[in-house]
């Protein structure tokens, strides 16, 4: 809505963003990132030391850029099936390669900001280090521009044979998001390996690994371009032909022979992957056996209507393989941050230096599984439980009693993964399961009262979905961190001692867990304000 | 229940109104249903026909104007109106990961029921609609009609005094909208169920209607028996006089003149 306004002024506009991009990438970026430096060390001292580790890091840095440009698309285009237009398409007069085009094309704007904006960023160093000149800039610019046409192509090929496989289809359309999920998982990874493992990386995947992957060929290509054009004296190659191994003439050969590969692999294969399968509607068929132990047990736990609506919510959430995606991100996340962190640093080797963040995560274990999608499917699902009296009071209730259910299982097994690498006590533990119960549970009730606020059903691209997962996840993590702002409040705005009152009630060396626990109660405050918010909402007529 | 009863009324309206910002959805609706009988309420896409049963169920505020429904006020016993009512909206909203029986159990729970009661009442429901071999499927693997067949059943399940189908047989074959139809029939003459159904098929209000309520621009513009209306207007059916009041007939030429 917003950029249909832009179509008629199209020109100027590509003008404008044209410029803006040459001035950000000439003066805004080398500005910003030198001042960064020069903060940290002289530029002049630190150039020596940059133009040696320059080559290394590039490939890490491109290696990371890749991934992310071929699976964020991909994952972005999972979360809507397209084969209903397809279907227009193909009943017209329109070759498959032409479609394969212009989804491609479709593709550019958004990722090509992104890159226009990122790419100064990672050459303004280099650029600073060599002193590369304008020809030699001009040039790896080129190299990013081929390198983030090439991934976004391949990205949009696999994208559309996924789509394809799955089928329009709720069946079809459950498991492309749950995908979509698990490739976030593969980037969150490299991520983590970025910040905490990047010095020790290079070491013990040795420069050889990474000349398999095709980031490296662009990587490399850049660093000879850099190398090539500097402007600092550098005349032996020896050194550089050492570390990056293939030649500039190689890498360039290898890194144009892969986007035409791809591009040629794809146009070849445009006819197979635009066709439309029976879906898998037809495909699969999916009956419902007996009802097991655990829901005959709850039923005879809670034997009226609720505890059958405690069942059914059970049933709907775990069929989803969006939400067990959810479930399994959640957990590997949570689990897999405070790990890396004991592993690497020694300086976190005590519980109570991480205990804190090990809550923080556990908190978003709680939020991230029930936020945004997966409470109600659509508008005229609402009206259905809204035509019961007190529907959606009664459905948000008996919701809210199944996650908690939910809840257990993802507060208990972070912590007694993480028990075994950290080694805590069994006192220790036990602090780690009481409290992470406490910040799972809290964090469910604050994305299920935000949901039940602005129910997004079933559309993942919606504002109001990215809107419910931006405050779910953040009013979590910050109602958590609400116990230092207490503590920071108290002591510079009133000159309140709050270290010794927390030290005298919790005993001395526990002011991070007493800090911890202010916190999960304003969490569990703010929780239980959102699902009354929420029952209300729900249960009112619209106007 | 009490005025119900005394006065053989269903549904009340005066002057009811509902407009969203500048759009005027229904205007100055004033109309009554008696009890037991079939309601049919028709009229173009966007006469305002779902906004006056989403207001009537309870789930829309009215702008103005008031309305009782089973003798309970639409502005202050919602739940009363909810209790007594059942609803089968336009589009479907079931639950793709549950079959049949699960979703049926999950609306009769909705509802304060449960137990081999329900149970009994699901299996005999989806009997009468040809599910039984199905209800244990998946939803997400139904067809269309087999979903509005789904939600025929939900809308019956607790056994309402009133019932709105909205556009109840849009995505049925013909042989399963024969058997809404008579379901309707039935249903009215042997319980005493009073229905109010919104439609655009001119022949199925005909013949399961006893009183037509004709909506345009969100103005009510024709209130009486199918007969009554084909005779004030002097046509030869329902239909006929439908596009009489609301206008529709296109000249031959016009339909060629894009070309």
């Amino acid at each position: 809505m917003l950029s249909s306004g832009i179509r008629s002024h199209r020109k100027a506009y590509v003008g404008f963003i044209t410029a803006l991009a040459f001035i950000w990438a000439l003066i805004g970026a080398p500005i910003l990132i030198g001042g960064i430096i020069e903060m940290i060390l002289p530029l002049d001292s630190l150039k020596p030391l940059l133009q040696l580790i320059f080559p290394g890091l590039m490939r890490t840095v491109v290696l990371f850029i890749w991934m992310l440009l071929l699976l964020f698309p991909l994952s972005f285009a999972l979360q809507e099936i397209k084969i209903g237009q397809w279907e227009i398409f193909l009943s017209s007069n329109v070759r498959t390669r032409e479609i394969m085009a212009g989804t491609f094309l479709g593709k550019i704007p958004l990722f090509g900001l992104i890159v226009v904006f990122l790419a100064p960023l990672l050459i303004a160093p280099l650029a600073l280090a060599f002193e590369v000149n304008i020809l030699g800039q001009t040039l790896i610019y080129g190299v990013i521009i081929v390198m983030a046409l090439g991934t976004i192509w391949l990205s949009n090929f696999i994208a559309s044979a996924v789509q394809a496989r799955l089928g329009d289809s709720s069946r079809g359309n459950d498991m492309a998001k749950a995908l979509a999920m698990v490739i976030g998982i593969i980037v969150i990874i490299p991520m983590y390996g970025l910040m905490f493992f990047l010095p020790a990386m290079s070491e013990i995947m040795g420069m050889n690994a990474f000349l398999v992957l095709p980031s490296t060929w662009f990587a490399d290509t850049m660093s000879w371009l850099a190398v090539t054009f500097n402007g600092v004296g550098i005349s032996d190659l020896v050194v550089y032909d050492a570390m990056l191994q293939l030649d500039l003439l190689t890498s360039s050969l290898l890194m144009g022979g892969f986007v035409l590969a791809t591009v040629g692999a794809a146009l070849v294969a445009a006819d197979r992957i635009f066709t439309i399968d029976a879906g898998a509607r037809t495909e699969v068929i999916t009956t419902i056996g007996k009802e097991n132990v655990f829901f005959c047990g709850l039923r005879r736990i809670c034997p009226g209507s609720f505890g059958s609506l405690m069942v059914t919510n059970f049933k709907d959430f775990f069929r989803k393989a969006q939400n067990l995606s959810k479930v399994f991100y959640g957990i590997v996340l949570a689990t897999i941050l405070p790990v890396i962190m004991t592993s690497i640093n020694v300086e976190y080797g005590q519980l109570s230096e991480i205990f804190f963040m090990i809550i923080m995560m556990l908190s978003l274990v709680g939020s991230f599984p029930f936020a945004g999608v997966g409470f109600l499917e659509s508008k005229n699902q609402l009206w259905i439980i809204q035509g019961a009296p007190s529907g959606g009071r009664r459905f948000v209730r008996s919701r809210i009693a199944a996650q908690v259910l939910i809840c257990i299982p993802l507060a208990l097994v972070p912590p007694i993964v993480m028990s075994f690498f950290i080694r805590m006590t069994l006192w220790e533990l036990l602090m780690v399961l009481g409290f992470g119960c406490m910040a799972v549970l809290g964090a469910m009730f604050i994305a299920t009262g935000v949901t039940a606020l602005n129910p997004n059903y079933e559309d993942t691209k919606s504002p109001a979905h990215q809107a419910n997962m931006m405050a779910s996840v953040l009013l979590s993590e910050f109602s958590i961190m609400g116990g230092l702002l207490c503590w920071l409040i108290f002591t510079l705005v009133f000159n309140i001692d709050l270290m010794g009152v927390m030290v005298g009630l919790f005993g001395p060396g526990n002011f991070m867990y007493g800090i911890t626990f202010i916190g999960l109660v304003i969490e569990w405050m703010i929780g239980g304000l959102l699902v009354w918010a929420g029952m209300r909402s729900l249960s009112r007529p619209d106007s | 229940m009490i005025t119900m009863a005394r006065n053989g009324t269903v549904i009340r309206t005066e002057g009811l109104s509902k407009s969203f910002g500048s759009v005027q959805a229904v205007r100055d609706l004033n109309l009554e249903v008696s009890s037991g009988s079939r309601f049919g309420f028709l009229g173009p896409n966007g006469a305002g026909k779902t906004t006056t049963v989403r207001v009537l169920s309870g789930l829309l505020k009215q702008t103005s104007g008031n309305a009782t429904v089973c003798g309970f006020d639409v502005n202050t016993q919602r739940d009363a109106i909810k209790a007594a009512t059942g609803l089968l909206p336009e589009s479907p909203g079931l639950y793709s990961k549950l079959s049949a029986v699960e979703f049926l159990e999950f609306i009769g729970a909705l509802h304060g029921r449960n137990g081999e009661a329900l149970n009994r009442r699901i299996d005999s429901l989806l009997s009468i609609l040809g599910l039984e071999g199905r209800q244990n499927d998946l939803l997400e693997s139904y067809s269309s009609g087999m979903k509005q067949k789904v939600l025929v059943a939900s809308t019956l399940l607790h056994e309402p005094r009133l019932v709105f189908l909205d556009e109840p047989t849009s995505r049925l074959d013909p042989a399963a909208s024969a058997l809404v139809k008579d379901l309707i029939l039935v249903l009215a003459e042997e319980t005493e169920t009073s229905f109010f159904i919104c439609t655009h098929q001119t022949s199925f209000a005909e013949d399961v209607c006893d009183v037509i309520g004709i909506l345009n621009a969100g103005q009510l513009v024709a209130h009486d028996s199918p007969a009554g209306i084909i005779e004030n207007l002097n046509v030869s059916d329902l239909e006929e006089a439908y596009l009489k009041i609301v206008g529709g007939h296109v000249d031959k030429a016009a339909l060629l003149a894009w070309r």
